[in-house]
């Protein structure tokens, strides 16, 4: 590509429009340039914010809510049914809650957590060690699980997966939505937020498991109404039955959060080594390239970090690679891409990246 | 993020602090027709010339914004840059797959698509004779640009979302969940290039010289590619044998391709020292169609 391309329609020269684009790219963009003599101001920046556990309240077996507000009570920054918070737990753990309180109130958040005492200790964590008063270093609201109040809507929470749900449900009834919610959980002790459900006096139903059993997807879908929008939220099994059985369903729209990328399986120990620095990275079992490689090159770029949309690929010089994406082809493995937010390497061996 | 307060009362308040991440669509072109508007080559071929940009085009978006990413200080547009990098580069693959059947269907695409190429490598690549703080400047240039640019895209998105008479005149469904999941998209991650253009560079000279930029090549491409591609068309229908202005503008009165009124007046919009690109468009509807669109739900 060292000359402008040939005119579209085979005349034997080279494209006008695309001379003239050149031309003028060649003057413009060292004129656009220029070192500015003016310093342009420095940016903006997004705080985390610092918050306080102002209140705890048992919600039901096994089930806790924080009330987290600012230490000299100031309003919090708005949110939306769905948002999230991005809680820094004092082991230094990271976890994500959906806030499941009343956006009107601008005074505190509120979050629910149930015990898991099998999972990786965050809410074990949010249950012992945060008393009253606890300060918490907090990123968000985000909204990763947006409503968009269809005209219907059906709302399918299983088990704890109530908190996001709770306030669509409340917007549902303030838009004067035609809405249900179904709530299923193993008993009626274990499930939150029964009354505060009550109080909407709508449709909502209460499934035990151990009065009704347990819930068949196409059973729950089967209450939506036609062209319906389900939101659904609850444990995976249950998402992948919903999701799984919607195509024979009255609905048109499934939402659901997308969660972070699958736990690595079948992981073992490797080594980057950065071909222009020389440092040598040491990526466990249970940790991706990518994560270990942010830490050293916080520039490096990614995105899914689920092995489809390719952003995090990098050059591998040396060694052998494990390639574990959906996307890359033939050629360009050969070539020596890898996306390291998934791919890996067998145990022991080292791969030179060209970074 | 956004400057600009928004209305109070949900749901005409724009949603905000939206996660993006990309969505890993699938679709099968085995048994899309040459004018998947059904016997209407222009308006199919004006809305074609999306398949010939968008590839090279944002790629080219992919590249830039990886370069901006070490100049970004605020962890929350970092987050935004990202998740708008990885839904780019899955536009990009989509539409190739568009170009690649056409190819396919005996509609070489080769000398158009040579000059995109031109275009996004070299009359707007990167400059390896720049000093450093002339790079950081080329990047925060490119950075206007396609700002510029995604103020378009997410016009078109907004369209295409609301264009009932595609339906109507019978478009190929696969095609239309492809214009509608990726204008969805766009309305969905429509503020992320104009933030970080405010977070680099907050002045109004380069947003606005960026548009001037923009918007005439981005016309002349388009007119091009239109006349291209009707004149590549191996299976000319009836009259309609050439791009024309007339062709074009009959089939935008049928609302079937954008008007290029709307489009100039909303060019204007972007001029007001005011503007934010949540004030174009509504997530509300993008998510609402992302939730019923078969690619955007069978993906992952």
């Amino acid at each position: 590509m060292s000359s402008p391309p040939l005119d579209l329609y085979g005349r034997p020269r080279a494209d006008r429009f695309m001379r003239a684009l050149t031309a003028f790219g060649d003057t413009y963009i060292p004129f656009s340039t220029r070192p500015c003599r003016r310093r342009t101001p420095a940016a903006r920046t997004t705080p985390p914010l610092n918050l306080v556990v102002a209140a705890r309240r048992t919600e039901a077996d096994g089930v806790v809510s924080l009330r987290l507000a600012a230490p000299d009570g100031t309003r919090l920054p708005a949110w939306q049914p769905g948002a999230h918070l991005d809680l820094q737990l004092p082991s230094g753990r990271r976890r994500q809650y959906s806030l499941c309180g009343d956006p009107a109130d601008r005074t505190a958040y509120r979050i629910a957590v149930r015990r898991i005492e099998t999972g990786g200790g965050g809410s074990v964590e949010v249950h012992d060690d945060l008393p009253e008063g606890t300060r918490l270093t907090v990123k968000g609201p985000r909204n990763a699980f947006p409503f968009a109040a269809e005209p219907r809507v059906l709302l399918i929470a299983g088990g704890i997966g109530i908190t996001p749900l709770l306030p669509m449900a409340r917007e549902a009834a303030r838009l004067g939505l035609d809405w249900r919610l179904v709530h299923t959980g193993r008993s009626r002790a274990t499930l939150p937020f029964t009354d505060e459900l009550r109080q909407l006096r709508g449709p909502v139903e209460i499934l035990a498991d151990d009065e009704h059993g347990i819930p068949d997807a196409s059973d729950l879908l089967s209450r939506a109404q036609a062209g319906a929008a389900v939101y659904a939220c609850g444990p995976g099994p249950m998402l992948d039955g919903v999701r799984a059985a919607f195509d024979d369903s009255p609905a048109a729209g499934l939402h659901f959060e997308r969660f972070a990328p699958a736990p690595i399986r079948d992981g073992r120990p490797f080594e980057l080594q950065l071909a222009r620095s020389g440092r040598t990275l040491t990526v466990p079992a249970d940790r991706s390239a990518l994560d270990v490689l942010s830490e050293a090159v916080p520039a490096a770029a990614y995105s899914c970090r689920q092995g489809f949309c390719g952003v995090c690929r990098q050059r591998v010089l040396a060694g052998p690679v494990e390639h574990r994406d959906r996307r890359l082809t033939d050629a360009e493995r050969t070539a020596g891409e890898m996306l390291v937010c998934v791919s890996r390497a067998p145990e022991g061996e080292r791969l030179v990246l060209d970074l | 993020m956004s400057p600009a307060q928004p209305a109070a009362g949900f749901p005409d308040r724009e949603h905000d602090n939206l996660v993006l991440e990309p969505r890993d669509v699938q679709f099968d072109w085995s048994r899309l027709p040459m004018h998947w508007i059904p016997g209407e080559p222009m308006a199919t071929h004006t809305i074609n010339v999306l398949h010939l940009l968008l590839p090279e085009g944002e790629r080219w978006f992919v590249r830039v914004f990886k370069q901006a990413l070490p100049l970004i200080t605020d962890y929350r547009l970092r987050e935004d840059v990202l998740g708008f990098i990885g839904q780019e580069a899955i536009h990009a693959e989509a539409h190739q797959g568009v170009v690649d059947h056409l190819l396919a269907k005996g509609l070489d695409p080769g000398p158009y698509l040579r000059q995109v190429e031109w275009l996004f490598h070299r009359v707007l690549g990167d400059r390896p004779e720049f000093s450093e703080e002339r790079a950081r400047q080329h990047v925060v240039e490119r950075v206007a640009v396609i700002a510029a640019i995604e103020h378009f895209t997410a016009f078109l998105g907004d369209w295409v979302l609301n264009a009932h008479a595609l339906d109507e005149a019978g478009s190929d469904p696969v095609m239309l969940d492809l214009l509608r999941w990726h204008g969805a998209e766009e309305v969905e991650h429509r503020s992320v290039a104009y933030d970080l253009l405010t977070h680099l560079d907050p002045g109004y000279v380069r947003r606005i010289r960026a548009l001037g930029i923009a918007l005439p090549v981005l016309l002349g491409l388009w007119v091009r590619g239109a006349r291209f591609l009707m004149g590549a068309d191996p299976q000319p229908a009836g009259r309609q044998r050439k791009a024309t202005w007339r062709g074009y503008l009959a089939a935008s009165r049928r609302g079937l391709v954008p008007g290029l009124g709307t489009g100039l007046r909303s060019a204007t919009r972007y001029l007001k020292r005011g503007y934010h690109p949540t004030q174009e468009g509504s997530t509300r509807q993008a998510i609402a169609y992302l939730a019923t669109s078969p690619a955007a739900r069978a993906a992952h």
